[in-house]
């Protein structure tokens, strides 16, 4: 049984760094909902929001464009935005993308996440999941991610900020692999929980 | 109208105790749409709290750069009193509820994470019976909770005070119409904090201390019914 | 978790007859029905058509008569898009949208009679107003259907206050208001050319049309088609014997409902 933390509540005396966490008095109590394993002094938020991170690979949407922007919808607090003067891609509103986090930063009066080197994805599906899910989707060296691929044959890109593309395949076993995997990611031995479920279900 | 008795052979109309809270049934995560929601059944209240956001501020100059602002809306459905339809459109009580209640979750919402946006706070109260602001904080508690949104504490609040010479926790319509002084309080429990307080009619100081501590005695259960319906969203069948 | 597909990908899906949730054309999704969900209503009811959640409230107060229909109680309706219901929900008045939902709910109601509205009649200048109220509380497509269902579930299940001298009486032992009809409505939403029954928030945002058909077992008693978009007339006749067949499964998912209150 797991021990499910809730905001407010005292993790430990002394101070520990995880996101959904702070510090008052030299303890570190839970800003989130999550999972504190005391072995390891770790804390797995299980509610969160993506704290958007130089690197980060993400998907998401083009809404607009303008003069020298066009600006992306990562479902998240903060727009995305790819600065037409360093990427030379020609993208329409609607088109779907990945792309790179380069940084963070205030532009015109607003934080964004400034992105680099979009890559425009073709038709598929989207789906949006909790960012806090998505370690979990794609598994400890990809072991989820890759079985959910090999059983569904779908091209699927998980991003950072909680969107994944999935295109081909059997797109409906592979979303509702991921429906899953978002509803109990905090149980033990769900990667042979789906494993079953895809063996089962697929074709 | 004359007043009527609130309290007959030892008791309060209802029967209970005058440290008993009414029953308190929370559920997390029911309007899907939203970034976390939650539905609370207290007494005959019954509140619906959903949160959305961090979003992008609109009209953009309402945008606070250093952090994230607020927005919260308490109110009515025309059809959740005992009495006649209540006519829609805001009014002045709900209004001032809005802000106090909204108040409570500046103080905990970590809302310098999140610059340049607006979180929105939405307490419909379907139906009611005495204490909805405090249901309504209550619930909006869990749904932030529920939402992922980081905050320092998860606030509960309550509302009683004076009904005759007697100290009562928890008042339902009546008691809250004719209650000699009415306490509405809302409580960060874990970092002690007073986020809430409100108070009308007639009170000594000693009075005022006992009804803190009969709301410290009466705490544990509220956070229990927050809690629970927090971890009931991890529990997994099969 | 959300899905969201390109116009592309609907557009091919719905050329295999397939939709994204994978029910059929015509299939509604599970719905469900609670009635006397806010006692301290006179009449209310709760309705899920999918993620579509429903909540309708009906309360009665002492009023004065239409001058056109003096002998007759009045009914009102408003809907509210609540702002926790959806993103794309604002605060404030309601919109265009908001009020087409109400005023068309309201017309299958009225034209269909639910109300016995003769039985409103008080005495010269003084009837009974049945104040109905429809809150959206999760928008996921389709809210006239829900929020018919809900009115319905609500106004058969509704109890009748009491007038004792000026005073109204609204709790103990009270009869139902008097109804005399029952109606459902069918929405179908026109994508391109395919039509799908009880579009979901996703097929919403794609629809170029859309057609609600409310019936009872031998009545069509009202329609509303909106968007800019058109049906064709052999369209609209197809749909019309469509919504037959479906109402007459929502009557009596309604009747059940009702019944067991």
């Amino acid at each position: 049984m797991v021990e499910i933390v809730l905001p407010g509540s005292k993790i430990t005396s002394g101070i520990i760094k995880a996101d959904g966490t702070y510090i008052e008095n030299d303890s570190t109590y839970a800003s989130v909902v999550g999972i504190f394993d005391e072995e390891k002094r770790h804390f797995i938020p299980l509610e969160g929001l993506w704290y958007p991170k130089e690197g980060d690979r993400v998907v998401g949407t083009i809404v607009t464009r303008r003069i020298s922007v066009y600006m992306v919808d990562l479902n998240s607090p903060y727009k995305g935005i790819i600065m037409t003067k360093f990427e030379h891609s020609r993208l329409e509103e609607g088109d779907i993308i990945e792309a790179t986090v380069r940084e963070f930063k205030e532009f015109d009066d607003a934080m964004v996440v400034v992105l680099t080197r979009p890559k425009r994805l073709f038709g598929g599906v989207l789906l949006n999941i909790k960012p806090t899910k998505v370690p979990r989707v794609i598994g400890k060296g990809n072991t989820m991610i890759d079985q959910i691929t090999q059983a569904t044959k779908c091209s699927i890109i998980v991003g950072l900020n909680g969107t994944v593309w999935l295109k081909g395949g059997d797109i409906n076993l592979a979303t509702e692999a991921i429906k899953t995997i978002e509803l109990q990611a905090h149980v033990s031995g769900l990667t042979d929980k789906i494993k079953n479920m895809l063996e089962k279900k697929g074709k | 109208m004359q007043k009527p008795e609130l309290i007959k052979d030892g008791k309060r109309l209802d029967g209970r105790d005058f440290e008993e809270l009414r029953p308190l049934k929370i559920v997390a995560g029911i309007i899907k749409n939203a970034t976390g929601s939650a539905y609370l059944e207290w007494g005959n209240n019954k509140v619906l709290a959903a949160v959305y956001g961090p979003k992008e501020v609109l009209p953009k100059h309402l945008a606070d750069p250093e952090k994230a602002i607020v927005k919260c809306r308490y109110a009515m459905a025309p059809f959740s009193s005992l009495e006649e339809h209540g006519r829609a459109g805001p009014n002045r009580r709900a209004t001032e509820i809005s802000k106090v209640t909204k108040e409570v979750f500046e103080n905990l919402i970590m809302l310098e994470k999140f610059p340049s946006t607006e979180i929105d706070i939405f307490i419909e109260i379907l139906q009611s019976d005495g204490g909805t602001r405090s249901a309504g904080i209550t619930a909006a508690g869990v749904a932030l909770a529920d939402s992922g949104i980081p905050i320092r504490d998860i606030p509960f609040a309550v509302a009683g005070g004076k009904i005759g010479d007697k100290l009562a926790i928890d008042f339902n319509k009546i008691e809250d119409n004719y209650s000699d002084a009415d306490i509405p309080i809302a409580i960060s429990p874990n970092l002690d904090r007073v986020l809430l307080l409100q108070m009308d009619g007639k009170m000594t100081k000693e009075e005022f201390s006992r009804y803190l501590d009969m709301v410290e005695r009466v705490s544990k259960q509220i956070i229990s019914a927050q809690k629970n319906a927090l971890l009931e969203k991890y529990k997994v069948n099969g | 978790m959300q899905i969201k597909v390109s116009k592309e990908y609907l557009t091919e899906l719905l050329s295999r007859q397939e939709r994204v949730d994978q029910r059929g054309f015509f299939d509604y999704r599970s719905i469900s029905i609670k009635t006397n969900t806010i006692p301290n209503a006179e009449g209310s009811a709760s309705v899920y058509i999918g993620n579509t959640y429903v909540l309708a409230g009906v309360k009665l107060d002492v009023g004065t008569p239409m001058p056109d229909k003096p002998d007759e109680g009045v009914l009102v309706t408003s809907a509210e898009l609540l702002p926790l219901a959806s993103v794309e929900y604002e605060e404030g008045p309601p919109s265009p949208e908001a009020v087409e939902f109400a005023r068309v709910v309201d017309r299958g109601i009225r034209a269909a009679e639910v109300i016995d509205t003769e039985s409103l009649f008080i005495e010269e200048n003084k009837v009974w107003n049945v104040y109905l109220d429809i809150y959206v509380l999760n928008y996921d497509g389709n809210l006239f259907d829900a929020g018919t269902l809900a009115s319905v579930a609500a106004l058969l299940t509704t109890r009748m206050p009491r007038l004792e001298g000026e005073q109204v009486i609204r709790t103990g032992d009270l009869p139902r208001l008097k109804t005399k009809g029952i109606v459902a409505s069918t929405t179908f939403a026109k994508i391109g050319n395919a039509i799908l029954l009880d579009p979901t928030g996703l097929e919403e945002s794609f629809m170029n049309a859309r057609l609600t058909i409310a019936t009872d077992d031998e009545y069509i008693h009202a329609m509303q088609k909106g968007l800019a978009g058109y049906f064709t007339r052999q369209e609209i006749e197809k749909l019309i014997d469509t919504s037959f067949e479906k109402s007459k499964m929502l009557r009596s998912l309604i009747s059940k409902a009702v019944s067991g209150d």
